[in-house]
């Protein structure tokens, strides 16, 4: 194509301003809708991401059952417990897990500042963080490996028990007492988008070092178990080889599924980013039948275009115009009002995310809007908003374009 | 191709319009040969077949029937492009209502057929500049089609008719929509072309201007009167 050639159908183009305003409108709104909902979509299901992973990222969690089935001679309906000394037994025989961490927890109740509240207070290790996300906010740590090794009166506490006994006031080196035991808070959990849980949000748990849960509580066995495999894929495996192993130790059937209870998130993050994927391409698609609607208006017009200029076309033919030229000018003529239209959905869609972003999120009351208030605005989302507008380009126009080469020169010249 | 050689060769070329029911035949069987270098002026009563003659020597239009050769070669089942490429680079067209782009500077509008043969832009700037002294409206170069007179538009449709420099100019009624004046310097434009070898087919009403051409072919109801 040549620059000259461009800067005739500039001329062109110009001359239509006007009556390609209303369609010039309905690009503007197509586009504007295919990209909100993109964004919103992929926001949606990145926020899901996180909030799933605001339990914890890529987690096996283990605790103790019932079993189902006789074995070995023993009944069914025996209760399962889960020991401290798991641990050891299940990292030393399956190398692919990369992280392992026992948990215990009990209720009791918590004071400080002759404030007193009921808490759920857990006992675990130094591993626990990193597998159940569990970040300090500034200034303050999680437990350490010293904490559990030397059974330290520490604890690193939600952000919501925070508030809930000091206030505005910073909870890192107070003391608080837990079953008349004092305790220093070294750290407060950073606020996260949470959605899945067992004993109620992180923001109002207590986390001591086991070392020193059980100063505080007398039970012998542990909750549960929390395994990070050093691949994703390993899940299945790791499962199936805890499984195996625990039944050897506790005698069951190593097929029965309710020996023990697994939560595999791993397994159930796979299922809901399905979902979410699913949900993304169904809004895309909303959005593209929106940008259709203006896209047919762009059809239409070229149309018309057509008949308003054929005398241009036959003189353009009489000098020796081939097929192509005609074509070409007619589909950069749709290119252009294509690019008018989108450019400013894309301009506002950009403003309107970004402004929406600057809304904040309510991370204790948890709600809807932690999912809507963080669209996102990819470079994909806008790679498949040129593909979908490169096709309707495209499919828009070409079929004036073709009917405007296939136009007779004589009875273009002669019309006036 | 020299001068005296056969350029334009009709044999039987019919012409024959489908208008729903009704069938017209516009052209009925002419034959005629156009030398290379010769002034031929086609006149005849309007419906006689003249613009149907030119417009399928200039390639705008097939024949019915009849064979039609141009420089020896058959024109029958060229494909569009191909009949685009000999417009392009064979024929010049000079119309009565001029058919400039209205839109376009008198420069452009002289451009415009050499961009379809992708001359480059060097080539072009000269060729214009030459076309527009030679026109004598060099100075009218940024002015668009409505900024000048009908002499003018005309003499830039003339321009723009020899932008390839094509053997052939065809020329409908070129002085039809001008004063008398700038009728006679078309006129004169088109005698000095022919002078300079090109071969001119000019279609008119006009007994005065079709005395500037070597001969003169009557048309009368699709075919030659004279024979």
């Amino acid at each position: 194509m040549n620059l000259t050639l461009l800067r005739f159908f500039s001329h062109e183009f110009k001359k239509r301003r006007k009556k390609s305003a209303l369609i010039t409108f309905a690009l503007f709104w197509g586009s504007l809708s295919i990209l909100l909902l993109l964004a919103f979509g992929k926001g949606m299901s990145a926020q899901f991401r996180i909030s799933f992973s605001g339990l914890g990222q890529d987690l096996i969690m283990i605790s103790g059952g019932q079993t189902s089935k006789l074995y070995q001679g023993l009944p069914k309906g025996r209760r399962i417990r889960l020991y401290p000394g798991d641990i050891q037994y299940l990292k030393e025989r399956i190398p692919e897990i990369a992280l392992i961490a026992p948990e215990s927890y009990n209720n009791w109740p918590v004071s400080a500042n002759r404030k007193e509240i009921n808490r759920t207070i857990h006992g675990t290790t130094v591993e626990f963080a990193q597998m159940r996300t569990q970040i300090p906010q500034m200034g303050g740590r999680f437990l350490n490996a010293s904490d559990v090794k030397d059974g330290r009166k520490v604890a690193f506490i939600g952000w919501k028990v925070g508030t809930d006994l000091f206030g505005t006031e910073n909870p890192v080196g107070q003391k608080i007492v837990i079953n008349r035991i004092p305790f220093t808070v070294i750290g407060v959990l950073k606020k996260k988008l949470q959605d899945s849980m067992y004993q109620g949000p992180d923001a109002d748990q207590i986390y001591l070092p086991y070392s020193a849960f059980t100063q505080i509580d007398s039970q012998l066995h542990i909750d549960r178990i929390h395994i990070q495999p050093r691949e994703t894929r390993l899940s299945m495996f790791i499962e199936e080889r805890v499984q195996t192993l625990l039944g050897k130790k506790y005698r069951f059937d190593p097929t029965d599924r309710y020996a023990l209870s697994i939560w595999n998130t791993i397994d159930n993050a796979k299922e809901a980013g399905a979902i979410f994927m699913g949900i993304e391409v169904f809004l895309g698609i909303m959005g593209a039948l929106t940008l259709l609607i203006g896209a047919v208006g762009v059809t239409n017009l070229m149309y018309a275009v057509i008949k308003e200029r054929k005398q241009e076309i036959g003189i353009k033919m009489a000098l020796g115009a081939k097929r192509r030229v005609i074509i070409q000018q007619f589909i950069l003529e749709t290119l252009f009002i294509f690019v008018k239209g989108t450019f400013w959905g894309l301009v506002t869609a950009f403003n309107i995310i970004h402004l929406v972003q600057l809304v904040p999120i309510n991370y204790d009351g948890f709600g809807i809007e932690g999912y809507l208030l963080r669209p996102v605005f990819s470079f994909n989302t806008f790679l498949i908003f040129l593909v979908i507008v490169g096709t309707l380009v495209f499919m828009s126009g070409i079929f004036p374009a073709v009917r405007a080469s296939r136009l007779n020169p004589i009875d273009s010249l002669r019309y006036e | 191709m020299n001068k005296g050689d056969t350029i334009i060769k009709f044999n039987k070329i019919k012409k024959i319009y489908h208008m729903g029911t009704q069938t017209l035949e516009a052209l009925s069987g002419v034959s005629l040969q156009i030398a290379a270098g010769e002034f031929v002026t086609f006149m005849g009563p309007s419906g006689s077949g003249k613009s149907t003659l030119m417009n399928i020597i200039g390639c705008l239009d097939t024949p019915t029937e009849g064979e039609y050769f141009l420089e020896g070669k058959n024109v029958a089942g060229l494909t569009f492009d191909q009949l685009a490429s000999i417009r392009n680079k064979m024929m010049g067209f000079v119309f009565q209502n001029f058919n400039l782009l209205p839109y376009a500077t008198a420069w452009e509008n002289i451009e415009l057929p050499m961009l379809f043969n992708g001359k480059n832009t060097k080539k072009r700037k000269e060729r214009i500049t030459e076309l527009l002294n030679e026109v004598g409206l060099l100075k009218w170069k940024e002015h668009r089609p409505s900024e000048l007179s009908g002499g003018q538009q005309q003499r830039i449709a003339l321009a723009r008719a020899l932008a390839n420099d094509p053997p052939i100019i065809l020329a409908d009624e070129p002085t039809g929509n001008l004063d008398s004046k700038s009728g006679i310097e078309i006129m004169e434009l088109l005698s000095r072309l022919w002078k300079k070898g090109h071969t001119i087919i000019m279609v008119t009403h006009d007994d005065r201007l079709a005395s500037h051409s070597q001969r003169i072919i009557h048309l009368f109801d699709g075919r030659e009167a004279d024979a």
